[in-house]
């Protein structure tokens, strides 16, 4: 789905092979330091002008319709580019999965792709990576991610609601002594 | 230090004032010159006849019709094709220890219609071989030419042609499609350079490659091409203009006018091509066809002698210029007018497909810098020896 153009050791930047083929915010992705597969939650993406000093113009006005717009200029596909940011959470060494940070980052240049479900329920065994989310500085807000994160988890569970409230007392214990964070997660993890 | 602007600006502000005490001037003689061009009594044959013959210190456009024709916009096809080639380059620069240039070409293939999709690239290449630096003169014998300076800027446009050509035979769609080029078609320059020179980029080079683009019309593919001038300066009808008013059979500027006399055709004089056309041509309105009579063109381009006319783009007039084949082609004239209007108007008043293929192309001042850290980067890991001119290391490393 992408490609990592930015990488530190705990988070990437990849960039989309096709305009808007963005992964869901708190979805998994998966990418690859030679042995070792690093796994992520996407956090934050943006879709803006390739170059930093080209900002996009209004185009829209004598069109129909928004697709109208890319018709009739198709150059804008080429010359936007959409990018999402990953928070590293967890990496496989050796078959064995670890749910914390992996000894190297990301290459640039790397591929990356959607987790299947299959790795998602595997992921989602541990709820350490709540620490790791919680304590990051993000663009959008830690609940709304981590919200999103369960969200998607939950998906991939047999037992969706029994998920969903272990990672609500996990988060009860994590936040003990902040309610307002708390109430801001699990209004947005209902079952 | 850096210009001292405080002295610059009072002879900006006289330059100012005197430009404008002209404009009263300035627009007695562009009335004039409409009214010479609007007046139906001017007989084409005998003002070709006089084009042709007249000997002038100014250059006179050749006429291919009426002067006061034009045409309204033709519609365009439901499908196209418009490709474009635009480079820019990194000069030789003999205060390097590397003697080198690099030639940036950007392309644009973009195609419209039901399926619309879009090509950018860009393609550098660097020329360091003897081969590549030096037009050599062969059997006829003169001295070798350094390619640098407008030499190189003349090579960079026959490279833009060739790889122009290339998209072009390249094309997989078989609907009707512009290759568009920025600037003119006359390789001005050449003029300056011996004839070995003009045989090596002009005959086996540029125009080798409009003919390539003139073939691909022969398998029923309609491919047009032409080159647009955005802002023109060029005065060729004025000067046309100017004939009509010369009192003279035939008009010879150093026998009858010698020396700073007054002329009645300076009547006309200083007015430029695109104000006489912005103000007959209405919007998406071409002018008539008219003929480049510089001499490069008249003694080497053949059937690809440069044709042209004015366009009024709503923005403002551009000169389009065709070779021959294309322009006296009534479906590729069409083409070339109805395309190059439609891709102003998707481009605010710039071919859209020119301005994707010059971001393509362009190279920034840092770009040049990191190109040359790199070239001497690697000579120094092949421990080749680099040497730098004081100069130039003066330049870079700035001290009080």
């Amino acid at each position: 789905m992408g490609e990592v153009v930015e990488a530190s050791t705990a988070d990437f930047v990849a960039q989309c092979y096709e305009l808007y083929q963005l992964p869901p915010l708190g979805s998994l992705v998966k990418t690859r330091d030679q042995e070792v597969e690093l796994y992520g939650v996407v956090c934050n993406a943006t879709t803006a002008g390739l170059e930093p000093g080209r900002r996009p113009i209004a185009r829209g006005r004598d069109e129909a319709t928004e697709e109208a717009v890319y018709q009739s200029s198709p150059q804008l596909m080429k010359l936007l580019r959409s990018e999402f940011s990953v928070l590293v959470a967890a990496h496989r060494q050796e078959g064995k999965l670890y749910h914390y940070l992996p000894p190297k980052p990301a290459r640039i240049h790397s591929f990356v792709y959607q987790c299947p479900p299959a790795e998602v329920k595997e992921l989602s065994q541990s709820l350490d990576f709540l620490t790791v989310l919680l304590n990051a500085r993000l663009p959008v807000s830690p609940e709304e991610l981590i919200a999103a994160c369960l969200r998607h988890m939950g998906q991939a569970q047999e037992d969706r609601r029994a998920f969903l409230v272990a990672a609500g007392k996990e988060l009860a214990v994590l936040l003990g002594d902040e309610p307002n964070r708390l109430r801001a997660v699990l209004g947005r993890i209902k079952p | 230090m850096s210009l001292d602007l405080t002295r610059v600006a009072s002879q900006v502000e006289s330059m100012v004032s005197r430009l404008k005490a002209g404009v009263s001037e300035r627009h007695q003689r562009l009335e004039r010159a409409l009214g010479v061009l609007g007046d139906e009594a001017n007989d084409i044959e005998r003002l070709r006849h006089k084009v042709s013959h007249s000997k002038t210190t100014w250059l006179v456009a050749g006429l291919a019709e009426s002067l006061g024709q034009h045409y309204p916009p033709p519609p365009c096809p439901p499908e196209f094709t418009v490709i474009a080639v635009d480079g820019s380059h990194i000069e030789v620069d003999r205060h390097r220890s590397a003697r080198c240039y690099l030639i940036n070409l950007g392309s644009v293939i973009l195609r419209y219609g039901a399926d619309p999709a879009a090509v950018l690239d860009s393609l550098p290449r660097l020329y360091s071989e003897d081969k590549d630096l030096l037009i050599v003169p062969g059997m006829a014998g003169g001295r070798e030419q350094p390619v640098e300076g407008a030499l190189l800027g003349i090579k960079r446009g026959v490279e833009e042609c060739r790889r122009l050509a290339e998209l072009a035979g390249g094309l997989a769609s078989d609907g009707p499609a512009l290759a568009l080029l920025d600037g003119s078609l006359v390789l001005w320059g050449l003029e300056a350079y011996p004839e070995f020179v003009t045989e090596a980029l002009l005959s086996k080079g540029f125009l080798s490659y409009l003919d390539d683009i003139r073939r691909l019309n022969n398998s029923g593919k309609r491919r047009a091409l032409a080159s647009y001038i955005s802002f023109p300066r060029s005065t060729d009808v004025v000067n046309v203009l100017r004939l009509v008013l010369c009192p003279h059979e035939l008009a010879d500027c150093d026998r009858y006018c010698p020396g700073g006399e007054k002329r009645e055709c300076d009547a006309v004089s200083g007015v430029r091509d695109s104000e006489l056309f912005y103000q007959t041509l209405g919007q998406g309105e071409r002018s008539a066809l008219f003929i480049s009579r510089s001499s490069v063109v008249e003694k080497h381009y053949g059937r690809h002698q440069v044709y042209f006319f004015y366009l009024n783009t709503g923005d403002e007039i551009a000169r389009v210029e065709m070779p021959q084949w294309a322009a006296l082609d009534g479906g590729l004239l069409d083409l070339a007018h109805a395309l190059a209007l439609d891709q102003c108007r998707r481009g605010n008043g710039y071919p859209v497909a020119l301005s994707e293929a010059h971001e393509q192309a362009v190279v920034a001042t840092a770009d040049r810098e990191q190109f040359w850290q790199l070239v001497e980067a690697s000579l120094a890991d092949e421990r080749l020896p680099f040497l730098t001119s004081a100069k130039s290391l003066s330049k870079r490393t700035r001290w009080i």
